[in-house]
C-alpha cells in the first residue's frame, strides 16, 4: 500500500475492505454529536464498516450491544499544531523528523511518520483519535505542509496529506517581521503571476508540469488549501488578514495570544483561530494580551476556536487536551463550545472525517464516565475509524512492573 | 588557607604550630555573616478574618466538614466547628473549600520571566559546572508578572531555584508570594537556604559540548566528589581556627570563599540540597554520595524514575518532588509513569511532593495533583483529596524545611491560606481568595486585591 498518498475515499475503500463484520450498538448514551442534533440523552449510535451507520434507529440488530448506562459519548478528539509521530524524545536528534534546513512550501513530513511511536497510545488515554501534524520546517517563513493521522498505531494511520501550508509571522531574534511579509507576498505574487500566464499562453512551454512548490501555492491561491499562520501581535494579525483579502487565502490563525484585541477583525474575516485554553504569561511583546479567558471571550465575538496543547508540552502530553478545554470552560468558554474547540471545529477547519456524531460518519468514538472534561471522569472505551482500541501503554506496563510484587527482580515481571 | 591538610592528625599538628606561632593580643574574630540580605517581609494586615462552613483540607491527611478557621494576628489561631468568635471580617464559606496555601519547591518565576527575551535570562549560570557561588536571590526581578498569575492560582511561598546546568548550580530562595519592588521584600523570613545541584544529562550536555568535564555520568559523579572532598576541607579549616580562637590563640582566619561557603553550609546542615535528578540509579548513587561525605541528599526534583525506588526514598529521608505527567523530551525522562507521585507517597515516611518547574502549571497545582490522584484511583490506589493536598502543601513545606511555619490549617501556622469555589480537584475550580500571613492577596472578585506587575501597567 502506497501509505503515502492515502486520500479520504481511499481511506474509507481500504476501511470496507477490512473485517468489518461486526456491527456495533452503544445503547443509552448522552450524545455529544455536536451537529444541529445537539445533545441526545439515552441515545443509541450503531457503528457499521468503521462508519456511524445510524442514530437512534427503529430497530437495531447489532452483533454487539455496549449499554452505556447514561455515559456519555463523544466524537474522538483532534490534536493539532504538535510534532506527533515526528519526535520520539525531544532530546535525542536521531528521533526528530520535524524539521529540515531545507525545508520549505513543500515540505511534506508524512513519509516520516511513525505510527508505532510510544507518544501515540498515550494520547489514545486523553480520547485523542486524530491529529493534525505540523512540521517545525527550517530557516524558510514556510514551515511545511500538515499532514492528519489517526491514532491507531496502524501502518496506514496517515489519513491525509498536504493538509495546510503553515507560515511563521511571528516575531524573530534577529531581522524584522516587516520582511517576512515581503517574502510572503512575493511567492503568491509570484505564483499568481504565472498562472495567469500560464491561462494567456498555451503552449508547450506553460504546459509543463508545475513543481511541488508551485502545486501547493496554486492550491493556496485558489483557496483550497487553507494557511495556517503563526502570528501573536494583534497588529501582525491585521498585517495577516490584510495578505488574506488580496489573495483570497483560506486563513487560519495560530498563536494569536494578541488576538482579543482585534476579535471583531477576525470574526468579521471568518477565520478560525487556533488557540492554547491556558496560554496567559506576557511571554513577549507580542503576546501581552495572553489570557486564559481569551478561549471564551473569541468564542462570543464570533470566532471559530479551535483548541491545542500547549505549546512546551508538544505531542508528549496531548492527553491533557481534554483539561486544556476544561479550563477554557472554567474561564468562560460554553461547555459545548469547548467540546467542539478539540473536535467538530478541527475536523471542519482541515477537512476532516471524524469530530461529529452523525450517521456517515467516521466512527471515532469514546465512551467516557462523565463529562470528558472533568480530572475524576474515565474514558472507558474508544473507538477509531469503528474499531475498539486499547488505552494501554508502556507507562502503564511499568507502573505495574513496579507495583506489583514478586519474588524475582522487577526485570522479569512483563 | 588550610585546605590541603584534611586528616585529624594534620589538623591537630597545624593547631599546636598556630599556636607556637600566634602570640600576642587576639586579634578581632573573622565570622561569616550568614544573611547578608535579609527578609524586610512584612505582613500587610494583622486583622481577623473568620471563614465559617468550608469543607477543609488540613494538609496532614484530614478533611473536616462544616469547619470554621479562624485568622488572628497573622496566625491560624483555631479551627473547628461552630466557632463562637467575633472577626473584623466572616465569610461565609457555605459549599467552598479551604486548604493551606499552595507551596510549590520547583520555581524560576523572577529568574526567567516573563517576557522571556534575552536580557531576562537570569536563571542558570552556564560558566563552570560548580557554581555554588551564586545565588538566585540575586537574580529575582520581583515584577515578573508569573508571581501574580501564580498567586490567583492559590501559590503563597515558592522556592526560586537557579537553572541545571551545573553539577553545583548556586543558592535557591524561598519566597512569600507577595508583591514588592524588592526581592527582599518577597523573602520568606528563616526559611533555609537551598542548594541546587543537578544529575544526568544537563550537566554533561552543557560541559560536555565545549569538550571540558563532566563529559559523562561519571564525570558528574568525579566533579561532585571533587568539591565535597574540598569543601570538607574547608569546613575543617573554619572550625581549626574558630576552636584556636576559642583556645585563646591569634590565628589567621582561612582565605574567605564564597562558593565553599554554599557547600559548608550543606556539610553544617544549614542548607537544604535541592537535585534535579531523575533516574533511579543516579538518586541512590546521590544517597551514597552524601553518605559518604556526611550530609543529608535531601530533595530530588524531576524525579521521573522515583518510582522505582520508593523505598530507598523513604529509608533516607529524601523528598521526592515530580511531575504528574511530563516526559519525553530527554531520555531520562522517558520512563514516566502517571502514578509516580502516588507510588512514592504510598511507602511509609515517604515525602511526596508535587513541583512545577513551570510559569504556566504553578497556577493549577491543585489540578496538577488532581491528575494524579485520580489516575491513581484508576490503577487501584484509594486516595482521596486529603491524601493529595499534602503533595503541595505539608509535604512542599517539609522539603523546604519551613514545615513548623506554614504548609497546613493548623492552631499557630502562619495564615496562609485559599479558598477555592469548590473542590480544588476539579477541573472547573478557581480560588476565590488567598490569604498570606492573614492578610487577604488576592480576590477574585475584587480588583483592589488583584496585583498588577509595573511591568504590565499600561501595557493593555
Amino acid at each position: 500500500m502506497n501509505k503515502f498518498k492515502v486520500s479520504l475515499l481511499t481511506s474509507a475503500l481500504l476501511a470496507s475492505s477490512a473485517a468489518f463484520a461486526q456491527i456495533t450498538a452503544i445503547t443509552n448514551a448522552k450524545v455529544h454529536t455536536l451537529t444541529d442534533a445537539g445533545t441526545l440523552e439515552g441515545a443509541t449510535v450503531v457503528i457499521e464498516d468503521g462508519t456511524i451507520s445510524a442514530i437512534n434507529p427503529a430497530n437495531v440488530s447489532a452483533d454487539i450491544t455496549i449499554d452505556a448506562q447514561g455515559r456519555v459519548l463523544t466524537p474522538g478528539f483532534i490534536g493539532s499544531m504538535n510534532q506527533l509521530g515526528l519526535v520520539e524524545v525531544s532530546a535525542v536528534e536521531g528521533s526528530i523528523d520535524a524539521d529540515d534546513d531545507k525545508a520549505d512550501v513543500d515540505f511534506d513530513a508524512s513519509p516520516a511518520f511513525n505510527p508505532r511511536s510510544s507518544l501515540i497510545p498515550y494520547g489514545r488515554k486523553g480520547g485523542i483519535t486524530q491529529n493534525v501534524v505540523v512540521p517545525h520546517g527550517g530557516k524558510s517563513i514556510f514551515k511545511g505542509l500538515a499532514f492528519v493521522v489517526d491514532l491507531s498505531g496502524e501502518f496506514n494511520s496517515v489519513l491525509k496529506t498536504r493538509t495546510a501550508l503553515v507560515v511563521d509571522m511571528g516575531a524573530s531574534r534577529s531581522g524584522s517581521r516587516a520582511m517576512k511579509y515581503k517574502t510572503l507576498t512575493e511567492k503568491l505574487e509570484g505564483q499568481q503571476q504565472k498562472l495567469s500566464e500560464k491561462t494567456k499562453k498555451d503552449d508547450k512551454k506553460a504546459a509543463k508540469k508545475p513543481s511541488q512548490e508551485e502545486q501547493v501555492l496554486t492550491a493556496v491561491l485558489k483557496g483550497e488549501m487553507p494557511v495556517v499562520v503563526e502570528v501573536e501581535r494583534a497588529s501582525d494579525i491585521l498585517e495577516v488578514l490584510k495578505v488574506k483579502e488580496q489573495f483570497g487565502l483560506n486563513l487560519v490563525l495560530w498563536g494569536v495570544n494578541d488576538a482579543v484585541l482585534v476579535k471583531e477583525h477576525i470574526a468579521k474575516a471568518n477565520v478560525p483561530v487556533v488557540i492554547s485554553a491556558v496560554s496567559n504569561l506576557p511571554s513577549s511583546f507580542s503576546s501581552l494580551h495572553a489570557d486564559l479567558r481569551n478561549a471564551g471571550e473569541l468564542e462570543r465575538a464570533g470566532v471559530k476556536v479551535l483548541l491545542s496543547g500547549f505549546a512546551f508540552e508538544g505531542a508528549h502530553n496531548l492527553y491533557q487536551l481534554r483539561f486544556d478545554a476544561g479550563i477554557a470552560v472554567a474561564q468562560g468558554m460554553s461547555h459545548e463550545g469547548a467540546l467542539k474547540a478539540v473536535s467538530s471545529n478541527i475536523a471542519d477547519v482541515f477537512g476532516l472525517d471524524g469530530g461529529k456524531i452523525a450517521s456517515g460518519q467516521r466512527a471515532d468514538l469514546v465512551l467516557w464516565s462523565a463529562d470528558p472534561f472533568e480530572y475524576s471522569t474515565t474514558l472507558d472505551k474508544l473507538w477509531i475509524n469503528g474499531e475498539e482500541v486499547s488505552t494501554e501503554s508502556r507507562h502503564d506496563k511499568l507502573r505495574e512492573r513496579y507495583t506489583t510484587d514478586s519474588d524475582m527482580p522487577r526485570a522479569y515481571t512483563k | 588557607m588550610q585546605k590541603f591538610k584534611p586528616t585529624a592528625i594534620v589538623l591537630a599538628l597545624s593547631t599546636v604550630l598556630l599556636g607556637c606561632q600566634d602570640k600576642g593580643p587576639q586579634k578581632e574574630k573573622v565570622t561569616i555573616e550568614k544573611n547578608p540580605y535579609p527578609s524586610t517581609y512584612q505582613p500587610h494586615s494583622t486583622g481577623s478574618t473568620l471563614i465559617t462552613n468550608a469543607t477543609v483540607l488540613t494538609g496532614t491527611g484530614e478533611r473536616l466538614e462544616d469547619a470554621d478557621v479562624l485568622l488572628k494576628d497573622g496566625k491560624i489561631s483555631q479551627v473547628g466547628k461552630d466557632l463562637s468568635v467575633q472577626a473584623d471580617v466572616t465569610i461565609d464559606a457555605q459549599g467552598k473549600w479551604v486548604t493551606p496555601g499552595i507551596i510549590d519547591v520547583h520555581s524560576h518565576l523572577g529568574a526567567y520571566p516573563s517576557p522571556s527575551v534575552e536580557s531576562h535570562a537570569d536563571g542558570n549560570e552556564i560558566t563552570k559546572p560548580n557554581t555554588a557561588q551564586v545565588w538566585v536571590e540575586h537574580s529575582v526581578w520581583p515584577q515578573d508578572p508569573g508571581f501574580n498569575r501564580a498567586r490567583e492560582g492559590g501559590i503563597t511561598t515558592l522556592q526560586i531555584l537557579p537553572g541545571s546546568a551545573n553539577l553545583f548550580g548556586g543558592r535557591s530562595v524561598t519566597l512569600k508570594n507577595v508583591p514588592s519592588p524588592t526581592m527582599q521584600g518577597m523573602k520568606f523570613p528563616d526559611a533555609p537556604y537551598g542548594l541546587k545541584m543537578a544529575c544526568g544529562e544537563n550537566p554533561k550536555r552543557v560541559y560536555g559540548g565545549k569538550g571540558v568535564a563532566p563529559y559523562t555520568r561519571m564525570g558528574n559523579m568525579a566533579g561532585y566528589r571533587a568539591a565535597w572532598a574540598e569543601a570538607t576541607e574547608y569546613k575543617q579549616a573554619w572550625e581549626q581556627y574558630e576552636a584556636a580562637y576559642a583556645a585563646g590563640l591569634n590565628p589567621d582566619a582561612p582565605k574567605r570563599d564564597i562558593r565553599l561557603d554554599t557547600l559548608r553550609g550543606v556539610l553544617d546542615g544549614e542548607i537544604l540540597i535541592h537535585n534535579h535528578c531523575y533516574k533511579a540509579e543516579e538518586m541512590a548513587m546521590m544517597i551514597d554520595l552524601s553518605k559518604e561525605f556526611n550530609y543529608h541528599a535531601g530533595t530530588f526534583h524531576h524525579g521521573i524514575e522515583a518510582y522505582k525506588i520508593a523505598d530507598l526514598l523513604a529509608e533516607n529521608g529524601n523528598c521526592a518532588a515530580l511531575w504528574p505527567d511530563w516526559w519525553g523530551f530527554k531520555m531520562e525522562a522517558y520512563d514516566m509513569v502517571p502514578e509516580n507521585v502516588a507510588i512514592v507517597d504510598a511507602v511509609k515516611n515517604s515525602c511526596a511532593v508535587v513541583h512545577s518547574d513551570s510559569g504556566t502549571t504553578i497556577q493549577r497545582l491543585n489540578h496538577e495533583a488532581a491528575k494524579i490522584m485520580n489516575t491513581a484511583n484508576q490503577a487501584g490506589f484509594s486516595l482521596k483529596e486529603q491524601d493529595a493536598i499534602k503533595w503541595i502543601t505539608y509535604n512542599a513545606a517539609k522539603s523546604l524545611g519551613i514545615e513548623d511555619k506554614t504548609g497546613s490549617v493548623k492552631q499557630g501556622k502562619q495564615a496562609d491560606i485559599v479558598i477555592w469555589d469548590r473542590n480544588p480537584f476539579s477541573v472547573y475550580s478557581k480560588a476565590e481568595t488567598v490569604y498570606i500571613d492573614g492578610a487577604k492577596v488576592y480576590d477574585r472578585f475584587d480588583e483592589k486585591y488583584q496585583a498588577v506587575s509595573d511591568f504590565m501597567l499600561g501595557q493593555r
